[in-house]
C-alpha cells in the first residue's frame, strides 16, 4: 500500500462518509418537520402557558405548584406510598433477575458454544434455535411497555401493587436479559478455555470463568434497572398499579399542584439517594 | 504417554499438520520449535481434543483422542495440565480461587457454587502454590500480579490437577528473561521431581536447548526435526525457521 492509498483511506471526507451524514441529516429534518417540532413556538407561545400553569390560578387555592404543600398527615401517606413503590421495584427486580440471568446465557453466542460444543450442522442448528427462541422471548418482554403490561395484569389480578410488580418484573426481565447478554459476550475467552481444558463442566465454567468476569457489569446493570424501576413504578399509578404514582396522578387530575410538587420532591430525593448508593456499591464490585 | 501414527490435524477440514508420527515417553521434557503459524499450538491443543483429528491413530495417556467420547475427553483433560501464553486467569478472582479452579472436576457442583473447599483440597492447593513460590500471594487478586507471578499461578492451577502430562503453549513468550528462566526452572523441577511429562512450545532456542531433553522442529505441516538438543545444529534451525521465507 503506497502513501497515496494510505492518505485516501484516512481521509475523513470520503464520499461514503458524506453520503451517510447527508442521510442522517435528511432523516432528522424530515422527522422534525413531520412531528411539528418548533422551539419558536415553545419560547413564544408555549412558555407563558407553562408559567401560568406552574404559578396556578390565583382564585383557586392549591392550584400553584409552589410552595409545595407540606401537611404532616399527607406527607406520611406519601412517604408510605413511596416505600410501597420501593418495595414494588425491589420485588420486581428480584423477579426479573431470576428470569433474565439464565435467559441471558441462552442469547450469548459464546456461552451457547460452551453449553453445546461442536461444529456439526445439528449442533449449530440447535444453538441457533435456542438463541432465536430466547431472543424472541426477551424481545417480547422488552418491547411491550410497563404500562401496557400493567393494564394487562390489572385486568388479571385487579388494582394494586401486584399488577405493578408483575408488569415491571416482566419488562425489566426483557431489558436485563439483553444487557446481561451483551456483558456475557464481551468476556475474555481465555479463562473459559483454561477451565474447559481441565475437564470442568458447563456450570462450573460459568461459575468460575464467566460470572467473575461479568459481575461488575451485572451489578452495574441491576442497579441501573433498580433506579429505573423505581421511576417506572411511580408512573404505574396511572393505571392503578399502586405506589406513589397513584397519589401523583390523583393530585395531577384534581389540580392539587402543591401536593404534586411535594410528591415529585419525594420521588427525586429517593432516586437521588438510590443513585448515590448505587455508585458506592458499583465501586466495590469493579 | 503419547502415540501418534499417521495423524493429520486441522480446523474444519483443512489440515494444518499432516501424516505426523510421534511417540513420547513418560518423563520426557519436550520443546517444540517453529515459526508462528507452523502448527505448534495446533499440535498441543490436539492433545486435549481442542483441534480436529482428521485421520490417523492418536493416543494420549492411553486414551484414544481420535475417537474419544465427550466423557472420555473430560477424563483426559482432567489428567493433562495446560499452560497458556496469556495465562488465562480470571482477573477478578484471587490466586487461591484461580488455582482451585484447576481441580473443579473433582469438586461437587454444590461446593463449587459456593466455592467451599475441604481441608485436603486446601492443603493440596497450598502445596502447589508453595512449589511455584506464590503461597504468599494466595489472597491477592490475579490482576495485581506481575507476568511471572501470573504464569506461576497458571502452573499451580495445572499442578492441582495432579497431571500426568503438562502442555505449555509458549509459556515464557510474554515474560522478561529473568521470569522466563524462573518459569522454565519450575517446569524442569516438576518434570524431574514428579516425573511429569512436559511438552512446551518455545520461541527461545537457548531455553529449548538448556531445559529440554528432546526437541521437535515443526515446519510446512510436519515434524522436520526430532532429536536431542545436542543434535540440533544450525542447519536444522535454518530449516525450521527459513523454509517458509525461502518459499515466499
Amino acid at each position: 500500500m503506497d502513501l497515496v492509498q494510505v492518505k485516501k483511506a484516512a481521509n475523513p471526507f470520503k464520499p461514503k462518509s458524506i453520503f451517510w451524514v447527508a442521510i442522517f441529516c435528511a432523516v432528522l429534518v424530515c422527522s422534525w418537520e413531520n412531528t411539528g417540532m418548533s422551539f419558536t413556538e415553545l419560547f413564544t407561545e408555549g412558555w407563558p402557558h407553562m408559567v401560568s400553569y406552574i404559578v396556578g390560578n390565583p382564585t383557586i387555592p392549591g392550584s400553584s405548584f409552589f410552595p409545595p404543600r407540606l401537611v404532616a398527615a399527607d406527607l406520611k401517606i406519601y412517604l408510605f406510598a413511596m416505600l410501597e413503590t420501593l418495595e414494588m421495584a425491589s420485588v420486581a427486580l428480584c423477579m426479573s433477575i431470576v428470569i433474565s440471568f439464565p435467559l441471558s446465557f441462552l442469547i450469548s453466542r459464546n456461552i451457547l458454544e460452551i453449553l453445546f460444543p461442536g461444529s456439526s450442522a445439528l449442533i449449530k442448528l440447535l444453538r441457533r434455535a435456542i438463541y432465536l427462541g430466547s431472543m424472541l422471548l426477551a424481545n417480547v418482554c422488552r418491547s411491550i411497555n410497563e404500562i401496557v403490561w400493567a393494564l394487562l395484569f390489572v385486568s388479571a389480578v385487579g388494582l394494586g401493587p401486584m399488577a405493578g410488580i408483575l408488569a415491571l418484573g416482566l419488562h425489566t426481565a426483557g431489558v436485563l436479559t439483553k444487557l446481561l447478554a451483551e456483558g456475557n459476550e464481551a468476556i475474555d475467552p481465555g479463562p473459559v478455555e483454561a477451565l474447559s481444558a481441565t475437564g470442568a463442566g458447563f456450570i462450573k465454567i460459568i461459575i468460575y470463568a464467566v460470572m467473575p468476569q461479568t459481575m461488575p457489569h451485572f451489578v452495574s446493570m441491576v442497579l441501573y434497572r433498580f433506579e429505573s424501576d423505581v421511576r417506572s413504578a411511580a408512573v404505574l399509578g396511572l393505571v392503578g398499579a399502586g405506589g406513589i404514582g397513584f397519589y401523583l396522578f390523583d393530585k395531577v387530575r384534581s389540580f392539587e399542584n402543591g401536593d404534586v410538587t411535594t410528591i415529585i420532591i419525594i420521588i427525586v430525593t429517593v432516586v437521588w439517594i438510590i443513585d448515590k448508593l448505587s455508585a458506592t456499591i458499583r465501586k466495590k464490585f469493579i | 504417554m503419547i502415540f501418534l501414527q499417521d495423524v493429520s490435524i486441522g480446523y474444519q477440514h483443512v489440515p494444518v499438520l499432516q501424516n505426523i508420527d510421534l511417540q513420547v515417553d513418560k518423563g520426557e521434557f519436550i520443546g517444540i520449535i517453529g515459526l508462528s503459524g507452523a502448527g505448534k499450538s495446533t499440535l498441543l491443543k490436539s492433545m486435549v481434543g481442542k483441534t480436529k483429528i482428521l485421520s490417523g491413530e492418536y493416543r494420549v495417556c492411553n486414551l484414544p483422542v481420535h475417537k474419544s467420547s465427550k466423557k472420555g475427553m473430560k477424563e483426559l483433560r482432567s489428567r493433562v495440565g495446560f499452560i497458556f501464553q496469556g495465562y488465562n486467569l480470571v482477573n477478578r478472582l484471587n490466586v487461591l480461587h484461580n488455582v482451585m479452579s484447576g481441580m473443579l472436576k473433582d469438586i461437587s457442583l454444590m461446593r463449587s457454587v459456593i466455592k467451599f473447599y475441604n481441608a485436603a483440597e486446601f492443603d493440596h492447593a497450598y502445596e502447589c502454590m508453595k512449589l511455584v513460590g506464590i503461597e504468599q500471594l494466595a489472597l491477592k487478586r490475579s490482576d495485581e500480579l506481575s507476568g511471572g507471578e501470573r504464569q506461576r499461578t497458571a502452573i499451580a492451577r495445572a499442578l492441582v490437577q495432579n497431571p500426568e502430562l503438562i502442555l505449555a503453549d509458549e509459556p515464557v513468550a510474554a515474560l522478561d528473561p529473568k521470569s522466563a528462566v524462573t518459569v522454565m526452572d519450575i517446569l524442569q523441577n516438576i518434570n524431574r521431581s514428579f516425573g511429569v511429562t512436559v511438552i512446551a512450545n518455545l520461541h527461545h532456542l537457548d531455553l529449548a536447548r538448556r531445559y529440554c531433553s528432546r526437541i521437535l522442529g515443526i515446519s510446512e505441516g510436519g515434524i522436520i526435526f526430532d532429536g536431542s538438543p545436542a543434535e540440533l545444529c544450525s542447519q536444522h534451525v535454518e530449516l525450521v525457521y527459513r523454509r517458509r521465507m525461502l518459499a515466499a
